[in-house]
């Protein structure tokens, strides 16, 4: 590269890194006491209640006008619509809070609905970014991983893995109360409850859970899972056998992330560091860096190590190899995807937007694009300065460790924080590739790793720097009053429940992955014969090739 | 040294844990949750993986 040329990438990448710093906000000062007022000012007049009898003189279209047509919208949707609970008395002031209610918790549901279907739709973007990743002749095989675990996790959670996180959550205010949600298992430890595991919930119809909120709470939790779940498929593709692939995603699904997830979202022990040992808010994760993106990114490295590389990653002295991806195109589509479908997954996270504090869903979107924005941006300088070019495939990774990084903190943060998890995200992915590749020696084709795993535990710890304490979800968070707020904003302890987290995923939901994938490795066996991997895992796993009408070299 | 390897790891997340019990310090506690931290990577990375690597496939000829 010219050195012109590399001087206006270091001065690039100097001003991406530095120009949010300078404007980062200090933690604003108290606001001075305002001065006694010493003029007597007359209290203002008391509301007039409404009574019933005030409703009853309510101007309601009549027939005849809605029988012309309502094309400029003035007629449609008035007091005729609120649902009476006795129409021989008429409209009244109960039947207007019900109805008022109501739309509160129809707002919520279909706002966790549609943001559900977004996450759901990620699975075509992971599908197409690990396909195009591969090589042409296992395009057919990691498709239908992707297709796969959608169906086997989602079986799975429905068994038993919903009821193991959410079946003691209690009640979830935005969703009505999902009150059948109410039996979680503890045991005392240091003289406080940890929760250890939800127990209502099973099918959906165990102890009452044939709830309209249970539902929409499962569809939401089911396609954050799935997402977790599909992580592992891109670190073990091209050479993961299918029928280990389907038990091993069943157990994830069954057991590992559903533990993980009830500890930090469904009234687990993590979740009460704050309540019973004063660590800030208890351990917090908005969206799931850590539940979602780092039990994924773990799970992937236990199986990935378990696998081994594939033949030809390493040279006998055990340097890397180029395994070059067989189509850019669907790896940048597949990038794209996922950036659309993080609208849900962080957005939706509020299970509302009619609540108090939901309104911030505009910040936490705001946070998401703006994250995934710097994260590809300095993967891409980063890339640039260190190799010569801007690498496509780590500029795609670092767009979506800059979206898994924020995940964690994207309700809590405001944007100059932002921009700087991102920015930290994409050189750090950048550097874990490395790590992985070339100290740990271990293959991960698609950098599941890297970007799920490495990235998740940044986006957990961030939470515990950045926060600032200025997000308010009904004035507490796990428990505790206030808001979650960072050590750079003054609450060190936040950090240190981080931390725990970040502890617990390394070193429990890891064992546990890599103990359930070594099991089914001494059953199943979970890799191909070289056979099958040197033709190609399209026709020996699958019967079919992706692409039957072009000739494939291996 | 796989069974070395899960156990360090695990071990690893029992000091974090403990950390929560033995002390109420924020300082007490963020040093024994990062000594947690580095005793599971390291089995993890140190034992696990090594473990692993002994029969690589790229070693096998």
């Amino acid at each position: 590269m010219k050195n012109s040329t590399k001087r206006v990438l270091v001065v690039l990448f100097a001003v991406f890194c530095i120009a949010p710093l300078a404007f980062a906000q200090a933690p604003a000062a108290a606001p001075a006491a305002a001065p006694a007022t010493t003029a007597a000012v007359p209290p203002p007049p008391a509301p007039k209640p409404i009574l019933d009898a005030d409703l009853a003189g309510t101007p309601v279209p009549s027939a005849d006008a809605h029988a012309k047509g309502d094309p400029d919208g003035s007629l449609t949707g008035n007091a005729s619509d609120v649902t009476m609970s006795d129409p021989k008395k008429g409209l009244t002031i109960g039947d207007l809070a019900n109805q008022v209610g109501q739309n509160k918790i129809a707002v919520n549901f279909v706002w966790t609905l549609i943001t559900g279907y977004l996450v759901m739709f990620m699975q075509l973007g992971f599908a197409l970014l690990e396909t195009g990743l591969a090589r042409a002749k296992n395009a057919n095989h990691t498709m239908m991983m992707n297709m796969g675990v959608y169906g086997i996790g989602m079986f799975a959670y429905w068994l038993i893995g919903f009821a193991i996180q959410m079946g003691g959550v209690g009640a979830v205010a935005n969703l009505g109360g999902t009150a059948p949600l109410s039996a979680e298992f503890t045991a005392t430890i240091f003289g406080k409850p940890f929760g250890l595991f939800g127990q209502h919930g099973l099918f959906l119809m165990h102890k009452g859970t044939y709830d309209v909120g249970v539902m929409v709470l499962f569809l939401f939790q089911m396609v954050f899972m799935d997402t977790g779940a599909t992580i592992p498929t891109g670190a073990a593709v091209e050479r993961w056998k299918f029928s280990a692939f389907i038990v091993t995603s069943f157990l994830f699904a069954a057991f590992t992330y559903p533990l993980y997830a009830n500890w930090a979202w469904g009234g687990g022990w993590l979740a009460n560091l704050g309540a019973n040992f004063g660590l800030g808010k208890g351990y917090c994760d908005f969206a799931g860096s850590g539940v979602v993106h780092a039990v994924g990114g773990l799970s992937a490295l236990a199986i990935a190590m378990i696998l081994g590389p594939r033949i030809g990653k390493f040279s006998r002295e055990g340097r890397p190899q180029v395994i070059l991806a067989h189509d850019i195109v669907l790896v940048i589509t597949g990038c794209l995807i996922l950036a659309f479908g993080w609208f849900g997954f962080n957005p939706g996270s509020t299970l509302g937007a009619s609540s108090n504090g939901n309104l911030r869903i505009g910040s936490i979107a705001v946070n998401t694009m703006l994250a995934s924005a710097s994260g590809m941006i300095s993967a891409m300088l980063y890339m640039w300065f260190m190799y010569k070019k801007p690498d496509a495939s780590m500029t795609g990774n670092g767009f979506l460790a800059g979206l898994v990084a924020i995940t964690a903190p994207s309700g809590f943060v405001n944007p100059v924080g932002a921009v700087i998890i991102g920015l930290v995200a994409g050189v750090l992915v950048c550097l874990s590739v490395a790590f992985v590749e070339r100290v740990l020696q271990v293959d991960d084709p698609v950098g599941a790793v890297s970007v799920h795993g490495t990235c998740g535990i940044w986006g957990v710890i961030s939470v515990g720097l950045f926060a600032d304490g200025k997000s308010n979800y009904g004035g507490a968070w796990n428990g505790v009053n206030g808001s979650v707020t960072g050590l750079f904003y003054g609450d060190a302890s936040q950090l240190v429940a981080q931390l725990v987290g970040v502890a617990t995923l390394v070193g429990f939901v890891f064992t546990l992955s890599f103990i359930f994938a070594f099991v089914v490795d001494l059953l199943v066996g979970q890799r191909t014969s070289a056979k099958s991997e040197l033709e190609g895992l399209d026709l020996p796993e699958m019967g079919a090739l992706a692409y039957p009408e072009f000739e494939l070299k291996s | 040294m796989i069974l070395v390897g899960i156990l360090l790891t695990l071990l690893g997340f029992v000091i974090s844990v403990l950390s929560l019990g033995v002390t109420s310090s924020v300082g007490g506690r963020l040093a024994m949750v990062l000594v947690g931290l580095a005793v599971s990577l390291f089995g993890i990375m140190g034992v696990l993986n090594k473990a692993y690597l002994k029969n690589a496939i790229w070693k096998k000829g």
